[in-house]
């Protein structure tokens, strides 16, 4: 016998809590079910060996709402985001580039390389912003259907085309390009100076199973002015004490509008009644009952294993099953007893206080794709290095550090051998990769956490070590996240709604697809 | 009355431009550079007695509007539509064969896979439903973003509604498959490796795309949309593509248009923002009203118009609109027909007769394209072949064939060395390829000619060699082919047209482009006069 309740929010990962955060603030009773032992899902701090705290996962912020950190007043309930400053990218012939939040600087630094491309980079950047403004409100918005005639969607769709259509010609003809083109394709048009264009085009394939050069990954370009143009902070930043406790923050924000929160409590089965989702089975054979399921984990196992196909519409199965993780990444978390000395800017200056990235060139970036795209993980991966405890000593031991290494391509299918054969093999080719720019990096490691998209899957519930919840592909956008005809939080099962990355405007510290199924929920069960 | 509209250049768009504008009683001259008519629609001999298409080999096809309302087939143009569409000859004596008929082509697809030849018919059948939907959108002027017009609204609205006739299953399909890799799309349907690989083969024929580049599926719902069917079909022309144009030449000089060859232009004349002719290299100055190109549009508003004519954004846009070729052609005089051990003796002559597709599977197609990215050729290239002497014995001395190979990748720009000298090796790997499936194809060649991205360009005109004027990406299709606000036919300088490939709807031998471009430029003379 149970307490019921209205909501029951699966999964405690950053977009379940800002989900159920606003239904409790709205006045519904709400309980979170978390599977593992800690809140946070893949925003997550871990004192993966003693004294050293990890973001296992997700590891920098940039595109979290805005409107959700005032609304669930994050601040008060501890989020302090600190400035991640700059990407330094190494270069082998011992020349770099280093891009600073100083315009002046970074103008400067690329001057360095080409003048064209410094004058270049402003005109790119006040393009950028026109774009990133006229994509913001698409973040909040639910996705209409096209295929469908409610008007309401229809006008959706218009406004859309409207506010396209008043863009400047320039405007539109970027727009276009930004949607369609690869980000060297796009780049190109802006810079000649290959390392700039590498180390920019990397945020567009980051979680994807494309290179720099696959048609679709220009777009991404855009989310490094989002964070800019809502001056809640500058393009990326920090959580102090690691992104664990931005999903704290919003869970004590959550418990504070009267939501429970479960950790450990993994879910075996959606119970369905009549077609419509009632609540919940654990695994240790506990029933829960509410009225609404919110589910924050993937598809997969949202439907395939929790309600289970012969439930569903056979064509929205179909979709499901064809909605594709791939996971392409991995993560090397290392404790280390001192700073890696870069061959090219030797010493502990600033530029180890940004991120540090390991994109030399486009045809780098490119030849670890094609690894990829024939079932290896890349021999020499495309890097993205952050050392967060030298903004935020609290995360380490006095004068050690934590490095964060970002890997790609690491494709979830093997052609040979299985992750569990691989694993420490593949962290080597890390280091080794990281080792022929800063020397010095294999004496000063104490302990490393080889995360392969295996382990995100097994750990995290990250189908196919996808840390997006599913491939942040055009044809996986918009209406069209997770499947065609359910891009709106709801599900062929009444009751049973979606709120996590795998729905619109999808992955990244973002918290909108929480937020956007909350309301949606909300007009449903006033 | 003279000759006062001028087209610049006489391939098959440029002639049917031609033809529609003296049939509504204009009086066009055509001005080519070669010292024949046709562009990439030629037959030349290559070697005594062997005639071959030299660039297309195929139609596209031709458009059914454009047959019609020119009278074609009446001015003695023979279309020759062979049974099969595409034969895979595979490694160890295995082969695929697609056939005009779907249920001939499933029953035999049930020796590769029972679940592949059920899903076929309905394959060629959703696509064909799609491509009904969608054919309008080809022959329809791209809307003017700015202000849609009454008449572009209610076209597009009709559009509309013929795709949401699709059913909801269709239109997700449509919606999903636009920006989708076409080895995703060919995975979803097929499961048999050499089938997808034939499908995935549509989405990068003529692109700087592998498989696995996204958009690549949108080749192929272009392809339904002109054919009904997502494979296309092997349509000859009797007597080569060659005489498509002769034909064309024909229809348009009997209503009124001349035709100058060895006519080059050198540069287009601007008065005031207006076109107001053209010099020949030769210094010959000729005046029009208006002047049409069907040059590609890099080469027309690039290297015809001088520069300052422009506004430095319109420049700039132009300048980044993407032509860079991977295409070579490798023609063969053949002795006698090659023995393929992946044909049975007997069916050889009827399966050798439409396209022949080397290319047995996705990562195979995947490679040749990683070559052309680092700037190499592909050490073994994607092969798209005909032997159009099977059925049309006149291109080739008796029991003699001619063999016409389209190669991938040869990407314009080479990292090492120029195509001038490596034209050669070109042409050894491409037959070196192709003879691991026909061993003794060696033995009868008679005769070999290779043309590379470069002869492209310097013969026949294509900048960067791109056969279809230009990348047809999803950034450079329908209202955005050449440019967003520019994909109405018209340029930036009065009285400038385009009427070429590099116009909606592109590439590839079906006439719609120049027959869209007349609609236009009619509209706008007529108004004018």
């Amino acid at each position: 016998m149970n307490r019921k309740y209205d909501v029951i929010v699966i999964g405690g990962g950053h977009n379940g809590l800002v989900n159920a955060a606003y239904l409790a603030r709205a006045g519904k009773r709400v309980l979170v079910l978390e599977r593992r032992h800690v809140l946070g899902g893949a925003a997550v701090t871990e004192e993966v060996f003693p004294g050293f705290k990890f973001s296992v996962c997700s590891y920098v912020v940039s595109l979290l709402r805005p409107e959700i950190i005032r609304e669930l007043d994050l601040p008060r309930h501890g989020l302090e985001i600190l400035p991640l400053d700059g990407t330094f990218t190494p270069m082998p012939n011992g020349d770099h580039l280093w891009r600073v939040n100083d315009h002046a600087k970074t103008r400067r630094e690329i001057a360095r390389h080409s003048k064209l491309d410094a004058e270049a980079y402003d005109e790119y950047g006040k393009a950028m912003i026109d774009m990133a403004h006229f994509v913001k409100p698409v973040m909040n918005m639910t996705p209409p259907d096209p295929a469908s005639l409610n008007p309401k969607g229809l006008m959706d769709l218009l406004t859309m085309g409207r506010r396209f259509q008043k863009l400047s010609a320039d405007d539109k003809y970027n727009q276009v390009q930004l949607m369609t083109m690869s980000a060297v394709d796009f780049l190109d048009q802006w810079f000649e100076t290959d390392v700039l264009k590498a180390t920019m085009s990397a945020s567009g394939i980051i979680g994807t199973f494309l290179g720099v050069r696959s048609p679709g990954t220009a777009y991404v370009l855009l989310h490094h002015y989002m964070g800019e143009i809502d001056g809640a902070f500058r393009s990326w930043g920090l959580s102090r004490g690691g992104t664990g406790s931005i999903s704290n923050a919003i869970g004590d924000a959550a418990r504070e509008f009267g939501a429970e929160i479960r950790t450990e409590a993994p879910i075996a089965k959606i119970i369905l009644k009549h077609g419509r989702a009632r609540g919940v089975v654990l695994e240790n054979g506990d029933e829960i009952h509410a009225d609404i399921i919110s589910s924050s984990v993937d598809p997969r196992l949202t439907f395939m294993k929790m309600v289970g196909a012969e439930h569903l519409p056979t064509d929205f199965v179909d979709d499901i099953k064809r909605y594709k993780f791939r996971g392409s990444s991995g993560k090397v978390n290392l404790a280390l007893d001192a700073l890696p000395d870069f061959k090219c800017m030797p010493g502990a200056g600033p530029h180890l206080r940004g991120a540090v990235s390991i994109s030399p060139s486009v045809e780098y970036m490119e030849r670890a794709y094609d690894d990829a795209k024939y079932g290896r993980y890349s021999r020499r991966p495309y890097i993205d290095i952050v050392i967060p405890s030298l903004t935020d000593p609290s995360i380490a031991p006095p004068g050690k550090h934590v490095m964060s290494c970002f890997v790609q391509y690491a494709p979830y299918n093997l052609k040979e051998g299985t992750w569990d054969d691989k694993r420490e093999e593949f962290g080597d080719t890390v280091i080794d990769t990281i080792a022929e720019h800063a020397p010095n990096m294999k004496d000063i490691i104490l302990h490393r956490q080889v995360l392969t998209p295996l382990d995100l899957e097994r750990e995290f519930g990250l189908s196919e070590g996808n840390i997006f919840q599913g491939e942040l592909t055009l044809e996986q956008l918009f209406f069209l996240r997770p499947a065609p005809g359910w891009a709106q939080y709801r599900s062929p099962i009444r009751n049973l709604y979606m709120c996590g990355s795998a729905t619109h405007p999808g992955g990244g510290i973002m918290g909108a697809s929480g937020r956007n199924a909350a309301m949606e929920i909300l007009k449903d069960k006033k | 009355m003279p000759h006062d509209i001028i087209i610049i250049g006489a391939g098959h768009n440029g002639l049917i431009t031609a033809s529609y504008l003296a049939k509504a009683g204009l009086k066009p001259l055509v001005l080519e550079r070669r010292g024949t008519a046709g562009g990439a629609c030629v037959t030349e001999e290559f070697h005594p007695g062997f005639r071959a298409s030299t660039l297309a080999q195929t139609t596209g096809p031709l458009s059914p509007q454009v047959i019609r309302d020119l009278s074609l087939k009446s001015h003695g143009l023979e279309f020759i539509k062979p049974a099969v569409r595409v034969f895979a000859p595979l490694l160890e004596s295995r082969s695929i064969c697609i056939y005009e008929d779907a249920k001939r082509t499933a029953d035999e697809l049930t020796n590769v896979s029972a679940q592949d030849a059920k899903t076929y018919p309905e394959f060629v059948s959703t696509f064909a439903r799609i491509g009904r939907a969608l054919a309008p959108l080809l022959t329809m002027t791209p809307p003017d973003i700015e202000k849609l017009a009454r008449a572009e609204l209610w076209g597009l609205g009709k559009l509309g509604l013929a795709i949401r006739g699709l059913g909801k299953k269709d239109e997700y399909r449509l919606l999903r498959y636009g920006p989708m890799a076409i080895a995703d799309l060919a995975a979803e349907w097929f499961e048999t490796e050499p089938l997808r690989a034939i499908v995935a083969a549509c989405g990068i024929f003529g692109a700087f795309a592998g498989p696995w580049s996204a958009g690549t599926s949108a080749a192929l719902l272009l392809q339904a949309a002109t054919d009904e069917n997502a494979i296309a079909p092997t349509t000859f022309i009797k007597g080569g593509m060659g005489a498509l144009s002769q034909t064309l030449v024909k229809i348009a000089t009997r209503n009124g248009a001349e035709i100058r060859t060895n006519a080059e232009v050198a540069s287009v004349s601007v008065r005031d923002g207006k076109a107001t002719g053209v010099v020949l290299t030769s210094g010959e100055e000729i005046s029009g009203r208006a002047v049409i190109s069907n040059a590609d549009p890099r080469t027309t508003l690039l290297k015809l118009v001088d520069p300052a004519e422009f506004d430095p954004s319109f420049l700039n846009k132009i300048r980044n609109y993407r032509a860079i070729g991977t295409v070579a052609k490798v023609h063969l005089a053949l002795a006698e027909l090659p023995h393929f051990p992946a044909l049975a003796n007997g069916d050889s002559d009827e399966k050798l007769s439409g396209r022949i597709h080397i290319g047995p599977d996705i990562d195979y197609l995947e490679r040749a394209f990683d070559a052309a990215k680092y700037g190499d050729m592909s050490p073994q290239p994607y092969l798209d072949i005909t032997i159009p002497s099977l059925t049309d014995q006149a291109l080739a001395p008796a029991g003699a064939h001619v063999m016409s190979i389209h190669a991938q990748f040869a990407p314009y720009h080479l990292k090492d060395g120029d195509w001038n000298t490596r034209r050669e090796a070109l042409g050894d790997i491409v037959v070196k390829t192709l003879s691991d499936y026909a061993p003794n194809l060696n033995e009868y060649i008679v005769a070999r000619k290779v043309i590379t991205p470069l002869d492209l360009e310097e013969t026949y005109g294509l900048s960067g060699g791109h056969i279809h004027h230009g990348e047809m990406s999803v950034d450079q299709l329908f209202a955005f082919r050449p440019l967003i606000g520019w994909a109405r036919y018209r340029t930036p300088i009065e009285g400038l047209y385009l009427c070429g490939a590099g116009t909606h709807p592109g590439g590839g031998v079906t006439g719609t482009p120049g027959a869209n471009a007349s609609r236009e430029i009619i509209k706008d003379l007529k108004r004018r006069a």
